[in-house]
């Protein structure tokens, strides 16, 4: 739980700021860039799942042995490398990696959403204690203590998440239980997405599945034949709707490897193809927690249910599952859910476009991540700093080529808008002075960027020229 | 002064097999008149491995560089335009190479001004584009300086 609710503070303290919306883009793009490249991993897992367990389209007991430990340790691992080479490099990777598998095997759940807190986290330990002890090595040491600390400090992490953190998620999970259990009590069913939706995204859709809704749902089936408490969580409906919506309106790779996702998801009845497609956006939750709600309403007023769980949730397994006089009910129930869950997400997943670039992504991520380090402290240093910029440096390999592009047709632009009073210069990387206000670098060369200047606020682009990110820049200096 | 600098270092060619052949065939001007040596072309290709195709300024047209490491004897411009692009890692199509030699961090800005003015304006960038002789290019050059 902890990721959504650093996300809500931050909406809540930046809320008068004008760049609170910035903020809260910055922190999604920085779980877009964590969960994304991972994306061909869930499809590997998706597949083989969809296919060959027990209630798969080819049922092969070997090969199903891989289901579980794929997605207790393999998932949950790629997320906290990732994280924690987005804060602190390969290093970073490799302490995530480390703190991950404590609380993997610390819990009994996967530990996705643990895995997205102690990757960065795990990166930024081994950066503070890097920057600590910088300069302080004595020659010919280096390598010795650069393992031992990462070995030291990574079996602390490791021991930590394994008592702590990983006890801690798996309590948030039995509030979860708790509350749905509550939720049923009132009768109030489409109620249930408020908490069904999250939970899932979160990768407990097996959990409150399995755990919950389908012994209730076998009691009722039992008396009557047929139950709706197998379709309120297993709805495939609001997934393609989510799915859809990102197919027409997501950005790049996201609009890209959509249409596969639906195919999966739909189809081969694999809900956690989508959940990566909601952690990088949080707010389309809202989308799914609308078609999830209409999808149930749907199925009461039709008095509509299945007549076992449907595993994997597949429109084909509810196809199959739905008894006579049911069909209308069902089949109402799944479109309207994908309806209401595409046109909401759309409307957010625009809203957001409107303002933000692939390009100007990379930029914020750096931002959230100077944001997650200081801590919100210094977040409203860095406000005022956006107040006082006097020194912009572009930077490259080099120091004389691509840099001195940037810097020469930034100053243009400068002019041409009749700004005055800022700096722009051209250096080689690691030659950038420290009274830099901001430091524009080229996508490809962030890391290194970020690695000669950890504490400035660096903005990527990927072209010199008529960069979004630049055009950017030049509103938020005209603002002065 | 870029047109002046790139006088005699205009070359066209239909094709390279390669992008490293490209940045090769880019440079030879300047390396058969001595502004660089040929280790200076190792570092532009090295950079690009090492750093990625960042040398790519705005699609279609590169732009390779590397620091001086004794490997430039005087600033210097080549260009190079292919009638088929070549594939920079990324998948990033070019056509076009502005070779940039430069003695020190700030000796060649006005070349680099000069540049920049021509891509930040679609006409010329089109028109530089469409140009298919040492006279055309500098012809459009000329137009902005």
């Amino acid at each position: 739980m902890a990721n959504p609710a650093h996300a809500t503070d931050n909406v809540v303290e930046y809320k008068k700021s004008p760049s609170a919306r910035a903020k809260v883009q910055a922190f999604g793009g920085f779980l877009t860039n964590m969960v994304l490249p991972n994306i061909g991993a869930f499809i590997a897992w998706g597949l083989l799942t969809a296919l060959f367990i027990p209630t798969g389209w080819m049922p092969n007991e070997e090969l199903a042995t891989i289901v579980g430990p794929a997605i207790k340790y393999l998932l949950p691992l790629l997320l906290a490398i990732t994280g924690g080479r987005m804060v602190g490099g390969q290093r970073g990777a490799v302490m995530g990696a480390i703190g991950a598998i404590g609380l993997i095997v610390g819990s009994e759940i996967p530990m996705f959403l643990g895995a997205m807190v102690i990757g960065p986290l795990g990166g930024l330990v081994i950066k503070k204690f890097d920057k600590l002890v910088e300069n302080r090595i004595p020659a010919g040491f280096e390598m010795i203590v650069n393992n031992f600390s990462l070995g030291i400090l990574g079996f602390l992490l490791m021991i930590l998440s394994f008592y702590f953190i990983g006890p801690a998620i798996e309590y948030a999970n039995n509030g979860v239980t708790a509350a749905i259990e509550a939720l049923v009590a009132t009768g109030l069913l489409p109620l249930l997405s408020l908490i069904n939706e999250p939970a899932k995204v979160l990768f407990l859709n097996n959990v409150i599945d399995q755990g919950i809704y389908y012994p209730l749902g076998m009691q009722a089936a039992a008396e009557t034949g047929k139950s709706i408490y197998f379709t309120v969580a297993s709805n495939p409906g609001p997934g393609l709707g989510l799915l859809l919506a990102f197919t027409l309106f997501g950005k790049k790779t996201a609009r890209r490897t959509a249409p596969g996702a639906i195919i999966i998801h739909f189809f081969g009845g694999i809900h956690e193809l989508y959940f990566p497609y909601v952690l990088m956006k949080p707010l389309t939750i809202i989308g799914m927690i609308a078609g999830g709600a209409s999808g149930i309403a749907v199925f009461s007023l039709f008095d509509a249910g299945l007549v076992a769980g449907p595993s994997p949730g597949s429109i084909f397994a509810y196809l199959g599952l739905t008894p006579k006089g049911s069909f209308i009910g069902i089949i109402a129930g799944v479109l309207v859910a994908a309806v209401v869950t595409f046109l909401v997400t759309s409307v957010i997943l625009k809203l957001d476009k409107g303002s933000e670039d692939d390009d100007e992504l990379a930029a914020s991520v750096e931002k959230s991540k100077a944001m997650k380090q200081e801590g919100k402290k210094s977040s409203a240093a860095k406000q005022q700093q956006t107040e006082e910029i006097n020194k912009i440096s572009f930077a490259c390999d080099a120091g004389a080529g691509s840099s001195a592009m940037g810097a020469t047709t930034f100053r243009k632009k400068l002019k041409k808008n009749e700004i005055e009073g800022i700096e722009v210069k051209h250096y080689r990387i690691e030659d950038a002075p420290e009274h830099s206000d901001i430091i524009v670098v080229h996508e490809d060369l962030q890391e290194r960027a970020r690695k000669a200047h950890p504490d400035k606020e660096i903005i990527t682009i990927g072209n010199y020229l008529n960069d979004p990110a630049l055009a950017d820049l030049i509103e938020r200096l005209k603002k002065k | 002064m870029l047109a002046e600098q790139l006088e005699g270092n205009i070359r066209f060619l239909s094709s390279v097999d390669s992008w490293e052949q490209g940045i090769q065939e880019a440079a030879a001007p300047l390396l058969d008149n001595g502004s660089i040596t040929s280790g200076y072309i190792d570092d532009m290709i090295e950079s690009v491995h090492e750093n990625g195709p960042y040398i790519v300024i705005v699609p279609g047209v590169a732009m390779p560089h590397a620091k001086n490491n004794g490997t430039v004897n005087k600033t210097g411009v080549s260009y190079l335009k292919l009638d088929e692009p070549v594939l920079f890692p990324k998948d990033k199509e070019v056509k076009t190479f502005f070779v940039l030699a430069a003695e020190d961090s700030d000796g060649h800005l006005d070349l680099i001004s000069d540049l920049s003015s021509i891509l930040i304006e679609d006409e010329t960038k089109d028109q530089l584009e469409e140009a298919d002789s040492e006279e055309r290019v500098l012809e459009v050059i000329n137009s902005v300086e």
